[in-house]
């Protein structure tokens, strides 16, 4: 391609571009999103100091003006002030999507450890880990939700001491729900990264009369779960998104509150596509801070994705 | 000849499966002694060794170390192993943790060392094999000679009173291989009581005080190495220390 004047995609110019203009604006975005959230709950739970509570920080009416003052963006002044009204809602539904699938995923690991070393290393456990991995896999996730809540009836025994602690109940089935359910999916990954830990290592383990356990725990582990991570987050991801499934059992988190709103209002598009956009951020923020996470544990020569 | 009674294995046979890989194994040290095991691949010098430690389990006989009888299910395996360093063809550092953390992890975890003392020792041990100044390079970042060498530290780092060379110098480059035997003569010379498997045989005739020759898990021919070598009694001996010459 000698001299060759073609003419430049937009990836390459993209490319070309100073690499820290782009990183300025992803932080940027980021920073505004996260800052619009938690300002908006604490907003909330200070009983509106800001703004009173359900109410957005800037009137719908004020940006409309603005927006139609501008030859532009005259066009979507309407759209922009929808969105504006639509502020407290998705930083209310957002709030329990987090905490869900925070706490889902934090529990659920837990669980996963054991079952990934149990299947790796277990006789009679390898079984039992196997089979529930396969049951909790393998049947929908929405029908096991609706067996803890419609079938047991969970939300009406939650225990006294964690009753009150979300807007209703149900949270917490949902929360156990994921759990036991995003803990069948990350044993999956950890178990692969669990077996790719070269044998040699348990058997050093061993010869320094290290136990079974021990040598698991001190030796493997440490090294599986950082192999696990790239995978992994695959799960993180993904549970962001089931999150959504909540809405089915009547937790009003962000999917639930955005169906509601379209309902109201039968604008379907335009709250979906903003729905869209707020999982989008979510899960953005997500990988990149496991991509962080997995650049401050690294470790030199240890796991592919150091290869790079 | 006298056999030594500090280690001493008696008729240890194993079998995997329907394939016997020992047969009827005896061989004695005393403290202090080294032991060299030689044979061709697949002669069950290996599995020997790690029957020593229990990483094999050896199906019948008996093995004895300081009068203990090592092969009874009622022997603590971790307390054997404790008491037993062991070192390995292909290194076996453990890849997330650093030279130091290496040596440590056994005087912290197995001997409860407080974090600081076990750093301590690890680093007494580092430098005991001349890496003082590679304490907190990864395994990664070292070379197969460095990675060994924390491989002897970290067994040492237990302080033993058998050590297991399990061909200690069979994956390293050549030019490696002098650092790595360097260590274990500076060993010797301590008093250490050594069991190694190997394929160098200048170093086996330089330290061993007995050579034992197996061949198809068993034992053809043991001795001195000035008689080993020089004056083999058995054909197969001889055929063997041809080959294995005719490589140097």
């Amino acid at each position: 391609m000698a001299g060759a004047t073609r003419p430049r995609t937009v990836g390459e110019r993209v490319a070309d571009a100073d690499p820290s203009a782009g990183r300025l604006l992803l932080v940027a975005a980021g920073a505004l999103f996260w800052g619009w959230l938690v300002v908006s709950w604490v907003n909330r739970w200070l009983g509106g100091p800001i703004a009173p509570v359900g109410e957005p920080f800037v009137a719908p009416d004020a940006v409309e003006s603005a927006f139609a003052a501008v030859p532009g963006l005259a066009a979507v002044a309407a759209d922009a002030a929808f969105v504006v009204e639509l502020t407290p809602v998705l930083a209310q539904g957002t709030w329990l999507t987090v905490v869900i699938t925070g706490v889902s995923l934090v529990c659920g690991f837990f669980i996963a450890v054991p079952l990934a070393v149990a299947r790796v290393y277990g006789r009679f456990s390898a079984w039992l880990s196997l089979g529930y991995t396969e049951l909790l896999r393998g049947t929908p996730l929405l029908a096991q939700l609706f067996v803890l809540y419609y079938g047991l009836n969970l939300a009406a025994s939650v225990p006294a001491a964690l009753s009150g602690v979300f807007p209703r109940d149900v949270v917490w089935v949902a929360i156990l729900g994921f759990t036991l359910n995003g803990a069948a999916y990350q044993a999956e990954y950890i178990r692969g990264a669990v077996e790719s830990v070269d044998e040699g290592q348990i058997t050093a383990g061993r010869a320094i009369g290290l136990s079974k356990i021990e040598s698991i725990y001190y030796v493997v582990l440490p090294q599986a779960l950082r192999y696990a991570i790239p995978s992994w987050t695959n799960e993180f991801v993904y549970l962001i998104k089931y999150s959504s499934l909540a809405g089915f059992i009547t937790v009003p988190e962000l999917y639930y509150r955005a169906n509601q709103v379209a309902t109201d209002t039968f604008r379907y598009t335009a709250v979906f596509l903003i729905l869209g956009a707020m999982y989008l951020a979510l899960v953005l923020t997500a990988s990149k801070f496991m991509e962080r996470v997995d650049d401050r544990v690294a470790i030199p020569g240890l796991g592919a994705n150091r290869d790079r | 000849m006298t056999d030594g009674d500090f280690l001493r294995v008696s008729d240890v046979s194993k079998w995997y499966g329907d394939e016997q890989v020992l047969d009827e194994v005896s061989f004695g040290m005393d403290r202090g002694d080294v032991t060299v095991l030689i044979g061709p691949s697949g002669s069950g010098k290996s599995t020997m060794l790690r029957c020593v430690n229990r990483l094999a389990e050896a199906q019948e006989g008996s093995i004895t170390l300081d009068g203990e009888e090592v092969l009874s299910p009622d022997t603590d395996v971790d307390e054997l192993r404790r008491e037993v360093g062991m070192v390995f063809q292909s290194f076996n550092l453990f890849a997330h943790l650093s030279a130091v953390g290496n040596v440590a992890l056994g005087p912290r975890r197995v001997l409860g060392l407080s974090e600081d003392e076990a750093r301590e020792r690890a680093a007494d041990q580092l430098e005991r094999v001349g890496l003082a100044d590679q304490l907190d390079s990864y395994p990664a970042e070292l070379s197969g000679g460095q990675q060994q060498r924390v491989g002897i530290a970290r067994a040492l780092a237990m302080e033993p009173k058998l050590m297991l060379f399990d061909e200690p110098t069979s994956a390293l480059d050549p030019e490696l291989i002098g650092e790595v035997l360097e260590v274990m003569r500076a060993l010797v010379d301590e008093g250490m009581t050594m069991l190694v498997v190997t394929h160098e045989m200048s170093f086996a005739r330089a330290v061993a005080d007995e050579v034992v020759f197996l061949d198809d898990g068993r034992v053809v021919e043991r001795g001195p190495p000035e008689q080993l070598f020089e004056r083999p009694e058995k054909e197969r001996t001889g055929r063997f220390l041809e080959r294995i010459a005719s490589h140097d």
